[in-house]
């Protein structure tokens, strides 16, 4: 192998190369710039997320706790008929107060993972974590909300059909608290599916 | 300015050589996109077909929930002895919804089939997943309004008197509970499709 040599002319003086390289720590402050700028953005999603989450653990807990106390009991009786009316006489309504109660708990014990995706923007496990139990968790509430819903629904209107008679008309107080009850977790519904576009929203890449 | 100038030893290769390295690199960095690429794209495959099983339970529930009428052998001056989803709200929310959302999964085939297509395009997932959850909530609120009044029709309520009324009308309950339960499998599906959308939303 024959050896070849050749002759590079560099034609500044070293005073000139610092500031050259003076260029390339500005085009790596640069990049470090994009990068803080896409984990700002992310940041303040990950603040909006953890926002939602405490209104959402609000608006369960109340809830959950408006069904559970609502009773309601006539001040008249007889001897063959129950003038009481509570949320254990309705199998729906125990599955409602059971389910959104577990939905206020899994809201609490998620904060953690929701500060840990302000505190790190960028980290993707975290986020991912938030989105599929968001996701079960939003089947969950769903399903206790409109199951409630269904049967408020019958208490207001009956069934001609069936012969099954509205209740609201005797029993008033308890079919507006229970109606409240499930307007209330529906609006955490829509919290719910706020958190997973927001969690889908700050997982993309760029 | 002064010229300075140094002197460099570069040992002599054959141009062979030289071609020979020089894809090598080239291959490296193809390999890496079209490895994320080709994952991505095997989640997109999974992505369709599980929304033609979705569409297939959808419309299963929707058909069966439509078609449960019953007329029983017998009348008498007072009472109906007919059974048919329209007798009940809910059940009509529930064809109604149930229908809904079959058309919407296949409005959302060819979205599906753009994200195989380009699987590195995060817009069409991120479409998909919005879409898919919001779908999933409607049909998650069908499928339980629905499944709470055929509990109720199985069951009955004593506390207020609401009598069962599958003792009568018995292949109406059974059709219209078969109905609930494929709706639910579409939930199970739905559920799948966001996770997936949200994991190929990842960044690499």
């Amino acid at each position: 192998m024959a050896k070849e040599s050749t002759t590079i002319d560099i034609g500044e003086p070293s005073t000139v190369t610092k500031s050259t390289n003076h260029d390339v720590v500005d085009e790596k402050k640069k990049s470090f710039v994009t990068a803080a700028a896409g984990g700002g953005y992310k940041r303040g999603l990950a603040i909006l997320d953890f926002l939602l989450r405490l209104a959402a653990i609000g608006i369960t807990i109340g809830a959950s706790s408006v069904m559970f106390t609502a009773e309601e009991t006539l001040p008249f009786f007889t001897q063959f008929l129950q003038f009481q009316a509570g949320y254990d006489d309705f199998p729906t309504f125990q599955f409602f107060v059971i389910a959104i109660a577990i939905v206020a708990s899994y809201l609490v014990l998620s904060l953690p993972f929701s500060i840990v995706t302000i505190v790190r923007p960028l980290a993707v496990a975290p986020r991912l974590i938030l989105l599929i139990s968001d996701t079960v968790v939003l089947t969950l509430t769903t399903a206790a909300a409109a199951a409630a819903a269904s049967i408020v629904y019958l208490a207001h209107n009956g069934n001609a059909n069936t012969n099954w008679l509205p209740i609201c008309q005797q029993f008033g107080d308890f079919c507006q608290t229970t109606s409240t009850a499930v307007v209330a977790a529906s609006i955490s519904v829509v919290f719910f599916i706020l958190l997973i576009v927001i969690s889908a929203i700050a997982l993309k890449k760029h | 300015m002064k010229n300075e100038s140094t002197i460099i030893d570069v040992p002599a290769e054959t141009s062979s050589a030289m071609k020979g390295k020089a894809p090598l690199i080239g291959m490296a960095k193809d390999h890496t996109t079209s490895a994320s690429g080709g994952y991505k794209r095997g989640l997109s495959i999974f992505d369709f077909l599980l929304r033609l099983a979705a569409i297939i339970a959808a419309s299963v529930a929707a058909g069966t929930m439509f078609t449960s009428d019953e007329t029983l052998p017998f009348f008498t001056q007072f009472l109906q002895f007919e059974a048919g989803y329209d007798d009940l709200p809910t059940y009509q929310f529930f064809v109604i919804a149930m229908s809904m959302v079959s058309g919407y999964l296949v409005l959302s085939l060819p979205i599906s089939v753009v994200t195989i297509v380009r699987p590195l395009a995060t817009a069409p997932r991120l479409l998909l997943l919005v879409l898919d959850t919001a779908a999933l909530a409607f049909n998650m609120a069908a499928a339980s309004s629905a499944a709470a009044i055929s509990y109720l029709a199985h069951n009955g309520n004593q506390n207020t008197n609401w009598l069962p009324i599958c003792q009568q009308f018995g292949d109406f309950c059974l059709k219209s509970s078969g109905a609930v339960v494929s709706s639910f499998v579409a939930v199970v599906f739905f559920t799948i499709l966001v996770v997936l959308s949200g994991v190929a939303l990842k960044r690499h």
